[in-house]
C-alpha cells in the first residue's frame, strides 16, 4: 500500500457511499431525480478515480492508453449527469447549451474509441516516472490526438452552461445555492479543463487527477442535498408543531379535524373528532367506517354532495346526522376541501366537523313553539271570530223570527185574513230558522282550543317567547328590559295559551314602537302570595283615553292590517285561566298591559 | 190568580230585538214591560210584582248574571229566563245554579219562548201561593202562647199526652187543654194536618 492508492481508494469509496445513500433516497421518492443524478455522478467519480489510479500505476504504454480510453466512459456519465443535475436541481441553464455540451461529449466518447489509442493520444510512445505524493507514478509521452479538442470544448461548454445557470440562480436571489452548487461546479470544472489542457497537450508532466476535482463537486452537491434533507426534517418538525397548534385551536372550539387519504382510504383524526364520531381511542379509521356513521336517511345526500365538491374542486359543506355506537343521534356540521396531488391523481380531503346537536335542538324547539303558537292563534281567532259573528248575526235573526212569529199570532186572530200573508210569515220563520241553524253549525265546527292546566314557571315562559322576537328586537333597535322576580311562584295555566298571550302583547308593544326605537319592558312580580302578575310595557305613543275602554273588544284595532282579535284572544285566555287583564296608558308615555294569574297551589285544584 | 195578570219583564239592550220581543210576547197574550238596561229595572219596584224576567246575558254596565245576583241579594223571587247570542256552557251553568228558570239561545222559537214564560209564571204563581199560605199559617202560629208553641213541637213528634206531660214536668190534664187550644187556634182537625202545617213554616219537632 502507498499513499496514492490509499487516497484514491478512499475517495472512490466515499463517492460510492454517497451514491448508495442518494440512490436509496431516489428509490423511496421516485420524483427525486436530482438524487438519482447525484448518485450516478458519485459512481462515475469513483470509476474515474479507479481509471486514474490504473494510469498512474501503468507498467506499459499500452496499459496506460487502455486505462485512459476507459476513463472517458465515467467522464461522459459525469458531464451528462452534471448538466442534468443543474437543469433539474437549479431549474436554470439554457437547454440548447446543455444539449450541445452533452452532444459534444458524446461525440468525443465516439472519437475516443474510433481515432488513435484514445481521445487524447494517437499513440502513447513511452512512460515517464515522476515523483508524486512521495512515490513514483507513470505519466505518458506520445503523439497527442488533435480530436482531443472536441472533448476539451465540451468541458468548456459545460463551464459556460453552468456559469450561465449560476448567474440565473444568483439573480433569482437564491445566492447561497448559486455559490455552493453553481460556484463549486464552475470552479472544479474549470480546474478539470485547465488540467486536461496542460497535461494532455504535454505542456506539463503530471498525472491526471480529475476525480479529485469531481470529488469537490460531489462534496458540494452532497452538502447541498443533505441540507435539503435537514430542511425536510425541520419542515416536518414545523409541520407537527403547526398540526398541534391547529388541533389545540380546533379542540378548544369543539371542532374535530380529519384528513382522508383517498388512495389508502385511511383517515387521520384528532382526538376530538374521534369523540364526535364515537370512535374508540385506538381504532383505525377508514372510509367505510367513516361513511357508516352517517344516518341512513342522510347518507345518499351527503355522499352525493361530497362527490360533487370533489369533482368541482369546491368546498364541501354539509349538515347531517350520525348514529353513535349507542344508537343515539348527533347532528354534525362539516366543512371540508379536497386537495388533489400535482399529478392530478386523487389526493386527500381535509375537513372540520362540529357537533351542532344542541343548536339543532334549540332550533327545533323554537320552530315547534312557533308552530304551536301559530296554530293556537288560528284556532283562537276562528273561535273568537265565530263567537262575535254568531252574536252579531243571531241578534237581528232573533228579531226577525220574533217579529214574524208575533205577526203570525196577530194574523191568527183576524178573520178573512189573506192566505198569502200567512204563507209569507211561515217562509220568513222557516228561513230564519235555517239561518240560525247555519250559524250554530259553524260554531260547532270551530272547536275551542283544549286547555290543560299545569304548574308553569312564568319567567321561563317569558324567556322562551322573548327568544322568538330576538331578530325583530335587534332589527328595530329596541332595548329589551327583563325585570323578572327570581323566586316567582308557579302559575296554574296552559303553557301554549299563556305563551300566546305573551306573544300578542309583545307583538303589540313592538308594533307600537315601529319607526321610533324604544324600550320593551317585561316584568314579573307577586303582588300577593297567591297571585303572579306580568306586565308588558312599551315606550310608544300610548292609547287614547277614548279608545282605552275598547281595546279588548273584538274587531277593535289601530293597525292598518289588524283584525282586532289579538287582545280579545288575550282576554279570553286570561279569563279562562281565572285571571284578569287590563291596560294602563299615559298618552305619550307608552302603554302597559298587565295580567294576573292564580299561583299554583298543588294538585287539589 | 192566573198567568194573564202577571207581567213579563224584558231587559235587553238591542233595541230592535227588544221591540220584537215586546211584540211577540204581547201577541202571545202577556203584559209586557221592556227595558234597555239593568239599572232601569232595579230603579223601579218591579221586583215585588208577580211576573217573570227575560234577561239578556250581555248587557252594558251591569250584565245579566250580575243583575241576577243583585236580585237574589234583595230577596226577589222573580223567576228569570236568560237569553244570549252566544251562550257558553260555563255561563249557562252559573245562571242555572243561581236559580234561572231557563236559558234560551238566540234566535229562539216563539213556541219555546211561550212555554218558558208559562213555566216561569206558573212557578211564580206557585211560589206566591205558597208564600201567601205560609204567611197565613205564620200569623195563626203567632196567636199561640210560648207554652202552646212548645206543646205544638211535642205534639208533632207523635207522642201521647202522658209522655209530653212527663217531659215538660206537668200533668196530663194540662197538656190535654193545651193540645185542644193549639188545634183550635191553628184551625186543624187532626195531628197529621198539624204536622204538615208545622213543616210549611219550618217548625221542627221537639227533641
Amino acid at each position: 500500500m502507498n499513499w496514492v492508492t490509499i487516497i484514491w481508494s478512499m475517495a472512490a469509496s466515499a463517492c460510492l457511499t454517497l451514491a448508495a445513500i442518494h440512490l436509496l433516497v431516489w428509490y423511496k421518492k421516485r420524483t427525486a431525480w436530482a438524487n438519482l443524478l447525484f448518485s450516478m455522478m458519485a459512481v462515475a467519480t469513483a470509476a474515474l478515480a479507479y481509471c486514474e489510479l490504473s494510469m498512474m500505476r501503468a507498467q506499459t504504454p499500452g496499459q496506460f492508453a487502455t486505462a485512459l480510453r476507459w476513463l472517458h466512459v465515467p467522464s461522459w456519465v459525469l458531464i451528462v449527469s452534471l448538466a442534468g443535475f443543474v437543469r433539474l436541481y437549479l431549474h436554470a441553464g439554457r437547454m440548447w447549451l446543455g444539449w450541445v455540451t452533452c452532444g459534444l461529449r458524446t461525440l468525443s466518447l465516439l472519437l475516443n474509441f474510433l481515432v488513435g489509442q484514445n481521445l487524447n493520444y494517437l499513440e502513447v510512445t513511452r512512460l515517464r516516472h515522476i515523483p508524486f505524493f512521495g512515490e513514483s507514478v507513470s505519466v505518458a509521452e506520445g503523439v497527442s490526438n488533435p480530436w482531443m479538442l472536441v472533448g476539451q470544448l465540451s468541458l468548456l461548454l459545460l463551464v459556460i452552461f453552468v456559469s450561465d445557470a449560476t448567474l440565473t440562480v444568483w439573480r433569482r436571489g437564491d445566492r447561497r445555492r448559486a455559490l455552493v452548487v453553481g460556484g463549486s461546479i464552475v470552479f472544479f470544472a474549470l480546474a478539470v479543463t485547465v488540467q486536461a489542457v496542460l497535461v494532455l497537450w504535454q505542456i506539463v508532466h503530471a498525472p491526471i487527477t480529475a476525480s479529485f476535482f469531481y470529488l469537490g463537486i460531489v462534496a458540494a452537491m452532497g452538502y447541498e442535498l443533505s441540507r435539503e434533507a435537514l430542511r425536510a426534517e425541520q419542515l416536518s418538525d414545523d409541520l407537527s408543531e403547526s398540526k398541534a397548534r391547529v388541533s389545540l385551536a380546533a379542540d378548544s372550539a369543539g371542532a374535530g379535524l380529519w384528513s382522508w387519504d383517498f388512495k389508502t382510504g385511511r383517515i387521520w383524526v384528532t382526538e376530538k373528532a374521534r369523540e364526535l364520531y364515537g370512535f374508540s381511542p385506538d381504532e383505525n379509521i377508514n372510509s367505510d367506517k367513516f361513511l357508516s356513521t352517517i344516518h341512513p336517511h342522510d347518507r345518499d345526500r351527503v355522499s352525493y354532495s361530497a362527490q360533487e365538491a370533489y369533482r368541482e374542486g369546491t368546498d364541501f359543506r354539509s349538515e347531517y346526522r350520525i348514529v353513535l355506537p349507542d344508537r343515539s343521534i348527533r347532528w354534525i356540521k362539516l366543512q371540508a376541501k379536497a386537495f388533489s396531488k400535482p399529478s392530478g391523481e386523487q389526493g386527500r380531503m381535509m375537513g372540520v366537523s362540529l357537533d351542532i346537536s344542541q343548536l339543532k335542538q334549540d332550533n327545533d324547539e323554537r320552530t315547534q313553539l312557533r308552530l304551536e303558537l301559530v296554530h293556537l292563534a288560528r284556532v283562537m281567532t276562528m273561535s273568537e271570530l265565530s263567537t262575535s259573528l254568531a252574536h252579531e248575526i243571531n241578534q237581528p235573526l232573533g228579531a226577525i223570527l220574533n217579529n214574524a212569529s208575533a205577526a203570525q199570532l196577530i194574523m191568527s186572530r183576524i178573520k178573512d185574513r189573506p192566505e198569502a200573508i200567512g204563507e209569507i210569515l211561515e217562509d220568513i220563520i222557516n228561513d230564519s230558522r235555517r239561518a240560525g241553524d247555519i250559524v250554530r253549525k259553524i260554531r260547532g265546527l270551530v272547536n275551542k282550543a283544549d286547555v290543560q292546566f299545569e304548574p308553569l314557571p312564568m319567567n321561563a315562559l317569558i324567556e322562551d317567547v322573548v327568544e322568538l322576537f330576538r331578530n325583530s328586537i335587534n332589527i328595530n333597535k329596541v332595548s329589551l328590559f327583563l325585570d323578572l322576580q327570581p323566586d316567582l311562584a308557579q302559575v296554574r295555566g296552559d303553557r301554549v295559551h299563556l305563551q300566546q298571550v305573551l306573544l300578542n302583547l309583545i307583538t303589540n308593544a313592538l308594533d307600537a314602537m315601529k319607526g321610533s326605537p324604544g324600550t320593551l319592558t317585561i316584568r314579573s312580580s307577586m303582588p300577593a302570595s297567591d297571585i303572579v302578575r306580568v306586565s308588558v310595557s312599551d315606550s310608544g305613543p300610548g292609547i287614547d283615553e277614548a279608545k282605552k275602554g275598547h281595546v279588548f273588544e273584538p274587531f277593535f284595532t289601530t293597525k292598518k292590517d289588524g283584525l282586532g282579535m289579538g287582545l280579545r284572544i288575550c282576554k279570553s285566555i286570561i279569563e279562562e285561566h281565572g285571571g284578569r287583564i287590563w291596560a294602563e296608558s299615559h298618552p305619550g308615555a307608552g302603554a302597559t298591559f298587565r295580567f294576573s294569574l292564580k299561583a299554583w297551589k298543588g294538585e287539589s285544584e | 190568580m192566573s198567568v194573564g195578570r202577571a207581567t213579563v219583564y224584558i231587559v235587553e239592550d238591542d233595541p230592535s230585538f227588544r221591540k220584537s220581543m215586546e211584540r211577540l210576547i204581547q201577541a202571545s197574550g202577556f203584559k209586557v214591560v221592556a227595558l234597555e238596561d239593568a239599572d232601569s229595572f232595579l230603579k223601579q219596584r218591579y221586583i215585588r210584582r208577580p211576573g217573570c224576567l227575560l234577561l239578556d246575558v250581555q248587557l252594558p254596565g251591569i250584565d245579566g248574571l250580575d243583575l241576577q245576583q243583585k236580585l237574589l241579594e234583595k230577596g226577589s223571587r222573580l223567576p228569570i229566563i236568560f237569553m244570549t247570542g252566544h251562550g257558553s256552557i260555563p255561563m249557562s251553568v252559573q245562571a242555572m245554579k243561581q236559580g234561572a228558570v231557563d236559558f234560551l239561545p238566540k234566535p229562539f222559537e216563539a213556541r219555546d219562548l211561550r212555554s218558558a214564560i208559562i213555566k216561569a209564571l206558573e212557578g211564580d204563581i206557585q211560589e206566591r201561593k205558597k208564600e201567601i199560605q205560609e204567611n197565613k199559617i205564620k200569623s195563626l202560629v203567632e196567636t199561640l202562647t210560648p207554652r202552646e208553641k212548645e206543646v205544638l213541637r211535642w205534639i208533632i213528634t207523635g207522642k201521647l199526652n202522658k209522655q209530653i206531660a212527663f217531659a215538660l214536668g206537668t200533668t196530663e190534664k194540662t197538656i190535654k187543654v193545651h193540645r185542644s187550644r193549639v188545634m183550635q187556634k191553628t184551625k186543624v182537625s187532626s195531628v197529621a194536618e198539624l204536622v204538615r202545617l208545622a213543616e210549611k213554616v219550618n217548625i221542627s219537632p221537639a227533641a
